[in-house]
């Protein structure tokens, strides 16, 4: 026990004399490969951010904007779905000035209930017209591909579909997985109903549920079964199988494949920054957004999280497929806010859930 | 048996204690009403009696199981000469402190097809493991996540009970199992049913676990629905807190049955000789071990060790000045709810036990009840509390003092039951007598039930630490804002694949509970 407090004692010792007199931000490591350059003095000014994106891919950024601003950044991190709740429990009590959601979905269902600021033409016209908000409430500031994740020592390029489509092929019979109630997937699937139509995307599900498609949870699930050779192939966003072969280099046995450009397989699904109706800290809330749509940043995005940038005329990372059509195309995120609840329905009536 | 008219302060405090554990349930009941919700429309209907069957199913399956293993390990560590007790009897209790989140997947990534134990295995001529999903892997990952809810207590009360009615059946011929059967087990009933009914309130919660065993309960359809269709998330909800209060009452009206055993003074238990069962018995806890802590830690220490040793690609995002500001936040936020949970709940316990008072039984049902709510949902019933009551609220705000209430109103339910075994195993006669030789209320309570009460309060305040040290939703919402936990670092890591951070975070937290366990539980109850 006194060990513990000798610890515990010597560790506020060190933290207290890291903090003490310094009237300036101090950063390292690849928060300032994002921000080079000396720090703005600290200021009294603050930006408390909800972020359903998580710490270790986002904290360098929020670091950076930190020392380039001198504005004092204060995060909760959490589930987008779960800080989304948050938020519509706080109400206009919410001390969140930005929401930062890992889909779409979150910040649909807030703009429906009418909890978001409208965001500057400047903010918005940083992105292309479907990465954004039609009632211009929300900004897409990156973006993770829907491909196919597969087995390398079962399968190979050749023997891949070009399009979602074929999965319903007998060939696939029980080799599919599919993250059917995961937050991303919804939201693919809600684009999905709104692009082909209603009739199309319920058959489909339902094709898959009778060629025995196999359900998941969620796409790191998916992406680790597909490695063990527990399934084949499995629907997932590109961004996880990156982080699983860094972290388990060739014992790593999944690679993504591509669907063809312009099969609905290969949305993107973007992550959304958006401002809180209820800020008091308006500007500060503005120079965050309007930091992450920058260049440095989102070229940080690319080379460091291997996502997909979407402003500042970035180039996607070479190791990631060139994007096209889809992307370009007419989908529309718009519709999610009231599209999830008979999404939810026809998951659910489908039975994928079971098998 | 006689009644004791309870002290008023402790009635009203008995009270206030039960609204406090109601804000979660009259949340949800207020939430069905205001989004509309159909919960009696709901429950009927084919899309809820599924799922509500197989999680009444899989709770029941592995109510059993961990019951007897539970049960097992306890008798074994504390009554016999099982060789490495004192080893055993720290690391049983470990598996307690495993996130579903990381522990299942750690789970599946170490016993499933294709996993790290299927190349041992070969090379021992198996080569079919079965797969772990659906009903069988939630089964299995439950019952050896879960047992400790009722080894700690069991174990508590067995190193309690005094050797006398052993010895005396044993003069009377009866053979070991016999007195097993028919002395020990009656006198740990009570403790026994009190761990069980926490398993099958912890199985019909969870979350974590059926959903990577994709075994469809109803959390999943809460889960999935929270945003898409709030109304049916709140229905089932409130169908699962039902669900949770008759499996309440109904284990009060059983348990009503098994006899109060009193401890006369607190002595040496007896021991037994395993004899030629030295062995099995040995197997099975090593087996335990094997599956419930080694499998899980060798999958956490693949990944942290492939992270930490690759020589390319992305550096590590922890430090060890991040990792030692969790592992403190994570200490000392569990140990002071271990604490505040023990103050709130000893006394609901006397006023329930020893006075059979009804504010005190109420209270009692309410606290245990509570535990079947998801803990996001007791989040955001305290921060819609806090936001509607005023300077009350604002001071509580995102403050320490909030995230310790959460926590103790998620899991001072583990301390009930354990707390209620002891108040009851305090022999009413000693107090009676040490009442005639003139000792005060307080002079009495610190000489005559303390001492008896010790092991067992100190068991079920490890139940709560050590349940408090994996919470992730509430740490999530509720925290003051720049507190990470180790169970949120690890969470944030996990979700975005960063496997190796997750994993070297994973096993500070079990050293840490280990330690904690060491500390805690057993050096404190083995003094006594």
């Amino acid at each position: 026990m006194q060990r513990v407090i000798i610890l515990i004692s010597t560790t506020l010792i060190l933290l207290g004399t890291a903090c003490g007199g310094a009237d300036r931000f101090e950063i390292d490591g690849l928060a300032a490969e994002i921000h080079s350059g000396e720090c703005a003095e600290k200021s009294d000014e603050l930006v408390t951010i909800y972020s359903g994106r998580k710490e270790n891919l986002i904290d360098p950024v929020l670091r950076a904007f930190e020392c380039a601003t001198g504005i004092n950044v204060e995060v909760r991190w959490g589930k987008s779905a779960e800080l989304a709740m948050l938020i519509n429990e706080e109400g206009d009590q919410s001390p969140a000035d930005v929401f930062l959601s890992q889909s779409p979905g979150p910040v649909s269902f807030l703009e429906a209930k009418g909890f978001l600021a409208t965001l500057p033409q400047t903010t918005l016209n940083q992105v292309t017209p479907q990465n954004r908000s039609d009632a211009e409430t929300w900004v897409g500031f990156s973006g993770r591909k829907r491909v196919l994740v597969y087995n390398i020592d079962e399968l190979g390029p050749s023997d891949l579909p070009s399009s979602v489509f074929e999965l319903t092929d007998e060939k696939w019979r029980g080799q599919v997985a599919i993250p059917a109630t995961n937050g991303s997937f919804m939201d693919w699937f809600t684009v999905f109903r709104n692009y082909h139509g209603d009739d199309v995307a319920t058959e489909w599900l339902k094709g898959m549920v009778d060629n025995d498609a196999r359900y998941y949870p969620n796409n790191r699930s998916i992406v680790e079964a597909a490695s063990r050779g527990e399934i084949k192939v499995g629907l997932v966003n590109h961004y996880y199988n990156y982080q699983e072969s860094a972290a388990g280099g060739s014992k790593h046995r999944a690679q993504n494949h591509d669907f063809d450009d312009n099969d609905i397989g290969s949305l993107l699904i973007i992550t959304a920054a958006t401002i809180l109706n209820s800020t008091e800290n308006v500007s500060n809330a503005q120079a965050l957004v309007d930091y992450l749509l920058s260049s440095s940043v989102q070229q940080y995005f690319t080379d460091q999280t291997l996502e997909y940038p979407l402003a500042a005329n970035i180039a996607p990372n070479q190791v990631l497929p060139p994007l096209a059509a889809l992307q370009i195309g007419s989908v529309d995120f718009d519709s999610l806010g009231s599209g999830l609840d008979k999404t939810s329905r026809i998951i659910e009536s489908s039975g994928i859930q079971n098998q | 048996m006689r009644k004791h008219n309870a002290p008023r302060g402790l009635r009203v405090f008995g009270l206030v204690t039960a609204i406090a554990f109601a804000f979660p349930g009259l949340y949800l009941v207020w939430r069905n009403f205001t989004s509309g919700a159909d919960p009696l429309g709901l429950l009927f209907s084919n899309q809820t009696l599924q799922p509500l069957w197989r999680t009444i199913y899989l709770a029941g399956l592995v109510s059993v199981s961990a019951a007897c293993l539970g049960t097992a390990l306890a008798w074994l560590t504390a009554r016999t000469d099982l060789p490495f007790r004192k080893l055993w009897s720290v690391l049983l209790p470990v598996p307690l402190v495993f996130p579903t989140f990381i522990g299942a997947a750690a789970f599946i990534r170490a016993l499933s097809p294709g996993g790290l134990a299927s190349e041992w295995l070969t090379a021992f001529g198996v080569h079919h493991t079965p797969q772990l999903r659906g009903l069988f892997g939630a089964w299995l990952v439950l019952t050896f996540f879960c047992y400790p809810y009722v080894y700690l207590p069991v174990n508590a009360r067995l190193k309690q009970l005094p050797g006398s009615y052993e010895q005396t059946a044993l003069l009377l011929g009866d053979t070991q199992p016999q007195v097993f059967l028919r002395v020990v087990l009656r006198q740990i009933g009570s403790s026994i049913t009190a761990g069980t009914l926490l398993v099958f309130l912890y199985t019909i919660s969870d979350f974590g676990a059926v959903q990577l065993m994709r075994f469809d309960t109803l959390t999943r359809a809460i889960e999935m629905n929270y945003l898409a269709r709030p109304p049916i998330s709140f229905a089932m909800s409130l169908i699962l807190l039902a669900l949770a209060a008759v499996v309440v009452v109904s284990e009060r009206a059983a348990s009503r049955h098994l006899p109060d055993i009193r401890t006369h003074r607190p002595q040496h238990a007896l021991k037994y000789e395993l004899g030629s069962w030295k062995v099995p018995s040995l197997l099975l806890v090593i087996a335990t071990f094997a599956i419930s802590i080694v499998a899980p830690v060798a999958a956490m220490a693949d990944w942290a060790l492939g992270g930490t040793l690759r020589s390319d690609g992305r550096p590590l995002t922890v430090s060890v000045s991040k990792i030692v500001e969790a592992t403190i936040n994570t200490l000392t936020s569990s140990i002071a709810t271990g604490v505040v949970a023990l103050l709130l709940i000893t006394p609901i316990a006397f006023l329930a036990n020893r006075h059979k008072d009804r504010v005190g039984k109420f209270t009692h049902g309410v606290v245990i009840s509570t535990f079947a709510i998801p803990g996001i949902l007791i989040a955001l019933s305290l921060r819609f509390w806090t936001i509607r009551s005023g300077f009350i609220g604002s001071f509580f705000y995102d403050s320490m003092a909030l995230l310790i209430f959460a926590y103790v109103v998620r899991f001072a339910s583990l301390a009930m039951g354990a707390a209620s075994v002891a108040v009851n195993a305090v022999p009413t006669a000693l107090h009676d007598a040490a009442a005639t030789l003139g000792a005060d209320r307080r002079r009495r309570f610190r000489t005559v039930d303390v001492p008896v009460m010790k092991p067992g309060l100190l068991a079920a305040a490890g139940l709560v630490v050590l349940s408090t040290m994996k919470e992730l939703p509430i740490s999530l919402i509720l925290a003051p804002i720049g507190f990470p936990t180790l169970t949120t670092r690890i969470f944030s890591s996990f979700e975005e694949a960063f496997v190796a951070e997750a994993g070297i975070m994973a096993l500070v937290l079990v050293t840490a509970s280990a330690f904690l366990s060491w500390s805690l539980v057993l050096r404190r109850s083995d003094a006594l």
